[in-house]
């Protein structure tokens, strides 16, 4: 009885599966995955530095790659200051919002009036340009409040992660629920056996969206006034006063910081949930 | 098992469905029941009216000498469903393991390699469901379901979705399974082969609105093997059940 089943998992390995999926690679698969990538920017780098230089473009329509990374290191101490800032609201945000929309949520679950009563609402308020409320919120709070940053940050995060985790502990499979039903589960075990887990996947996809978006909507708040030291006063000043390659060196550090939220999503999420089937591996 | 009279009508007055009605059964200790018939003569829900997955609206209804809710608190069954049902989370002995969590049994990993060893699967325990085929996760559903040691095993389709050959080897573990456990069981199948060759009873069910036709003892003898499946005494049997299905028709 054993061969056949090894051949069985073999074969199921070569057919459904992606090749070079997962986490059993070489490093010379890893080179290759990431070449292509590598190769585009190097290219699209040369090509801008080249266009600039060929057609000599003025800085204030577009300054060449490396007048904008000379500035960056020039001015690291102030942009990484007004980039730490930005970051603290941005965080200060999405943990906030995240909290609060998983705790919604895990309502919506639990309690069929919230879920029927709120849920209309909360896709009809998604629909608010909710920056339209950061000059609002900002009238609230003292002037060099990061709070109110937050607020509109949190509001932004909030939605997307309460609907998408919401319908990942909603939309499970009817045959896993009666299963718990034929074992006699309490709410509580079908709520962590069966629905958290199955809730992950789209927590996660809203988290990756949130955590690049949180940077976005910090930077474009604080646009409408507040403290000067974060990343949109500072981008707003330099461009008023025409040193683009600095607001440039600004956009570069904001880039950083979406990125690097983002990539702190992707590597929790590859923690949390090592199962999904976007993380499959050749091996087990 | 003892099913007295028993109905279920789905939906209320304007858009009723009369899924069973007047349903006598019982079921002694040890049998192999197989519950067969056309889609819609309410087999499915036959069985999960003795699983209480869903209620009787009329008649009596007694599994282990209780009513259904009580029964399935008191954990007296286990169920198999056409899809395995794993969950993609747990490795496979961690999904045996699932039903003892649920319900505090002690010796968890004692008991998951115990189970997977009945089903042969001993050297899968640390696999995902989705590194198995379909009948490997078919067999740590049954596994998973024979786990807290229930006296009554449902399976409703179990093998639906396997191919011929898979199938057939299924059957055969099943029946060992059966044989060593002596649980009872009680099989939802629309394959007359099937049913023929695991049960001690085929139990056939026609449609609109669902009831019992024919009650037929198989006789075979036991053990069962492929042997059996060659035997003139199962052709006899699956005839008998194919004209009984057919009877329904003509009348």
């Amino acid at each position: 009885m054993t061969t056949p089943h090894h051949q069985e998992v073999v074969a199921a390995f070569e057919d459904d599966l992606p090749v070079g999926s997962g986490t059993a690679r070489t490093f010379g698969d890893r080179v290759r995955a990431y070449l292509p990538a590598a190769v585009a920017f190097v290219a699209v780098m040369a090509l801008w530095e080249g266009a600039i230089r060929l057609f000599d473009v003025q800085a204030f329509v577009l300054p060449a790659p490396t007048v904008i990374v000379r500035r960056f290191f020039d001015t690291a101490p102030v942009i990484w200051t007004a980039g730490f800032n930005t970051l603290i609201e941005a965080v200060g945000g999405l943990v906030g919002g995240t909290v609060l929309a998983v705790s919604v949520a895990f309502a919506t679950v639990r309690w069929v009036p919230i879920r029927e009563g709120l849920m209309p609402f909360a896709i009809a308020a998604n629909s608010i340009p909710i920056i339209a409320l950061a000059p609002i919120a900002n009238g609230m709070f003292p002037i060099t409040s990061q709070v109110p940053k937050m607020a509109v940050v949190g509001v932004v995060v909030f939605f997307p992660v309460m609907i998408n985790t919401s319908r990942g502990l909603l939309e499970v499979d009817p045959d896993e629920l009666e299963l718990m039903r034929s074992y006699a589960a309490t709410p509580k075990e079908v709520m962590w056996q069966v629905r958290v887990p199955h809730a992950l996947p789209y927590f996660f996809s809203a988290m990756k969206v949130v955590a690049v978006l949180s940077i976005v909507f910090a930077i474009v708040a604080e646009y409408f006034g507040g403290s000067q030291e974060v990343l949109g006063q500072y981008i707003l000043g330099k461009a008023s006063l025409f040193v683009y390659p600095d607001a440039w060196a600004g956009i570069l550090v904001a880039s950083i910081l979406g990125v690097t939220l983002y990539a702190v999503v992707v590597i929790t999420e590859r923690l949390v949930m090592p199962w999904h089937v976007s993380f499959r591996a050749d091996t087990p | 098992m003892d099913a007295r009279g028993v109905g279920k009508v789905f939906g209320d007055d304007d858009d009723r469905v009369e899924a069973l009605r007047g349903i006598d059964l019982q079921i002694e200790p040890g049998e192999f029941i197989s519950l067969i018939g056309p889609s819609g003569c309410g087999k499915s829900t036959l069985l999960r009216l003795i699983g209480d997955l869903t209620a009787p609206t009329n008649g009596d209804l007694m599994v282990n000498g209780k009513p259904p809710p009580k029964a399935r608190v008191d954990r007296d069954y286990g169920i198999v469903f056409q899809k395995a049902t794993l969950l993609d989370w747990r490795t496979v002995a961690r999904n045996v393991e699932l039903p003892l969590e649920v319900m505090g049994i002690e010796a968890r990993s004692e008991r998951s390699r115990q189970m997977l060893e009945l089903v042969q699967l001993a050297e899968f325990a640390g696999h995902y469901p989705w590194q198995l085929s379909g009948g490997m996760q078919q067999r740590v559903a049954i596994a998973r379901a024979l786990a807290f040691n229930p006296s009554l095993l449902l399976m409703d389709e179990p093998f639906g979705a396997l191919d011929e050959m898979t199938r057939e080897l299924m059957q055969q573990e099943v029946l060992r399974i059966w044989a060593e456990t002596e649980t009872t069981v009680v099989f939802v199948t629309h394959s007359i082969p099937e049913a023929v060759f695991l049960s001690t009873r085929v139990v056939v069910m026609s449609p609109r609105p669902g009831r019992i036709s024919d009650i037929i003892v198989t006789g075979l003898d036991q053990p069962r093997d492929e042997d059996t499946r060659e035997a003139h005494a199962f052709f006899d049997k699956v005839t008998e059940v194919r004209e009984a299905l057919r009877r329904q028709d003509r009348g």
